[in-house]
């Protein structure tokens, strides 16, 4: 036993445990511990104990804290976004103060553009409601449905389609003006009497709306078109996504039972 | 150029905002691992690493340079951590399975470490954080700041506002719980048997 070491003195185990004792101390736990076994095994459960404590190791998580604001002394009160963990785990280049500038089409709307889409919609809805209320609402509804009938829309129809109901459309209109009398000549047989001249307008008026409803129906069929198309589109995106995710999921349980299977296998050897 | 951290909270201070996320860059890990081990939670470890890079950040201007800048970091954190346990009042909880997630073994088999080891050091490595976990709060984060981060027990009783010997004492108490968890366990008993 040495004048510096006092056999059971666990703090100065501690210093030597961790090389931080002199050399004179160091030398005389080196001594003591040759010869006492108590103190030799208290010492080799501590280190053994520092081994097992390097096993734990924090988990591994993307950080990527970066500032964001441009001086730290222009006042920080409540601004939790100074530091800002960057989700993706991309860190922004040396010099670079927090994210890159959005491409302009993710940038937000400015207010006064977003107030003058929302009119543009607004006037838009206001003028079809006026088109719309012009005409007699039984009319709109059975044309409508004739229309629906003509092109349904779970068959989107192609140009072609729309081509032909043009043409036919173009012949009824000349048609109807080859049936119906001029202007003038009306003039000339105003001696027919008062009933028959309102009998013609009338017609008039009848045939404009249908020409009316005509272009409404057309309208509001490649509206229908469109939407359908899309819905296509987005229906072929999603199949495609899903389809990716199966393929990832099935890679997944492909390792796993693997993995499974061999560990049922080494246990196995174990026993 | 790879400057010193004195150099960067200079350049910091005077307003490069870029050298202080450089040293951001070289002392989140630490400072996370730090949050981790003393408080056992993940998400929270993360917001109190956050917190203090903010809490630095802010306080930069005042920040004269007494003690290094990574001790003033870890004194900020350790005063964090002292908080969140406060609040929460109770052991920090485990994150770590109580099985071992083959996935979770397949996506980190390294190409030189078999499955039998890596689950090996999954199993040692849950019962450690679980024995740290037992601990009161100065031992543990003694041992943390000693084992993982390689302070000198003047460093420690630093931070810890205590005496040299204190230090000392917390770090043997410490080891000593732990080392009986771990023989509980069947840990440390194996060490011993292969080293005598």
């Amino acid at each position: 036993m040495s004048d510096t070491f006092q056999c059971g003195d666990n703090t100065a185990l501690v210093g030597y445990l961790y090389d931080e004792c002199d050399p004179v101390e160091r030398q005389a736990i080196e001594t003591h511990v040759g010869v006492c076994a108590a103190c030799a095994a208290e010492l080799a459960a501590l280190e053994s104990t520092r081994v097992q404590l390097a096993s734990w190791t924090p988990p591994e998580i993307d950080l990527g804290f970066a500032v964001t604001r441009p001086h730290p002394s222009t006042g920080a009160r409540g601004a939790l976004s100074e530091v800002e963990g960057q989700a993706s785990g991309l860190r922004p280049q040396a010099g670079a103060l927090g994210p890159g500038p959005r491409a302009w089409y993710r940038q937000p709307m400015p207010a006064w553009a977003q107030a003058i889409a929302a009119c543009a919609i607004f006037a838009v809805g206001v003028w079809l409601g006026v088109e719309r209320g012009r005409a007699p609402a039984s009319a709109q509804t059975e044309q409508a449905a004739a229309v629906a009938q003509e092109s349904p829309a779970a068959s989107p129809a192609s140009a072609a389609d729309l081509a032909a109901l043009e043409r036919r459309l173009r012949t009824e209109m000349v048609q109807i003006r080859g049936n119906v009398p001029s202007p003038a000549a009306a003039g000339a047989r105003s001696s027919e009497g008062d009933a028959q001249l309102l009998a013609r307008v009338r017609a008039l008026i009848t045939e404009s709306e249908q020409r009316q409803q005509r272009a409404l129906a057309m309208g509001m069929t490649q509206v229908v078109n469109d939407f359908e198309v899309q819905r296509r589109v987005d229906l072929a995106q999603i199949q495609r996504t899903l389809g990716q995710m199966e393929g990832l999921t099935g890679a997944e349980v492909r390792d796993q039972r693997q993995m499974l299977n061999y560990l049922m296998r080494v246990s196995q050897q174990g026993r | 150029m790879t400057w010193t951290d004195e150099e960067l909270v200079a350049r910091s201070r005077g307003g490069d905002v870029d050298s202080f996320n450089q040293l951001i860059l070289r002392w989140e890990r630490p400072i996370y691992a730090l949050a981790y081990r003393v408080i056992g939670r993940e998400d929270d470890a993360r917001d109190v690493c956050q917190e203090t890079f903010l809490r630095a950040f802010r306080a930069l201007p005042g920040f004269r340079g007494q003690a290094k800048f990574s001790s003033w970091l870890y004194r900020i954190t350790l005063n964090l951590c002292r908080d969140w346990i406060r609040r929460h009042r109770r052991a920090p909880t485990q994150q770590m399975p109580e099985g071992v997630d083959p996935l979770d073994l397949a996506a980190d088999r390294g190409p030189v470490e078999s499955i039998e080891e890596l689950v090996a050091r999954r199993e040692l490595s849950a019962v450690v954080e679980e024995a740290m976990a037992r601990l009161p709060e100065e031992q543990r984060t003694a041992i943390v700041l000693k084992e993982y981060h390689g302070m000198t027990f003047q460093e420690i009783a630093d931070l810890q506002g205590c005496p040299l010997s204190t230090v000392k004492t917390r770090l043997y108490q410490g080891l000593s719980v732990l080392r009986r968890h771990l023989e509980k366990n069947g840990r440390v008993t194996a060490q011993l048997v292969k080293r005598i």
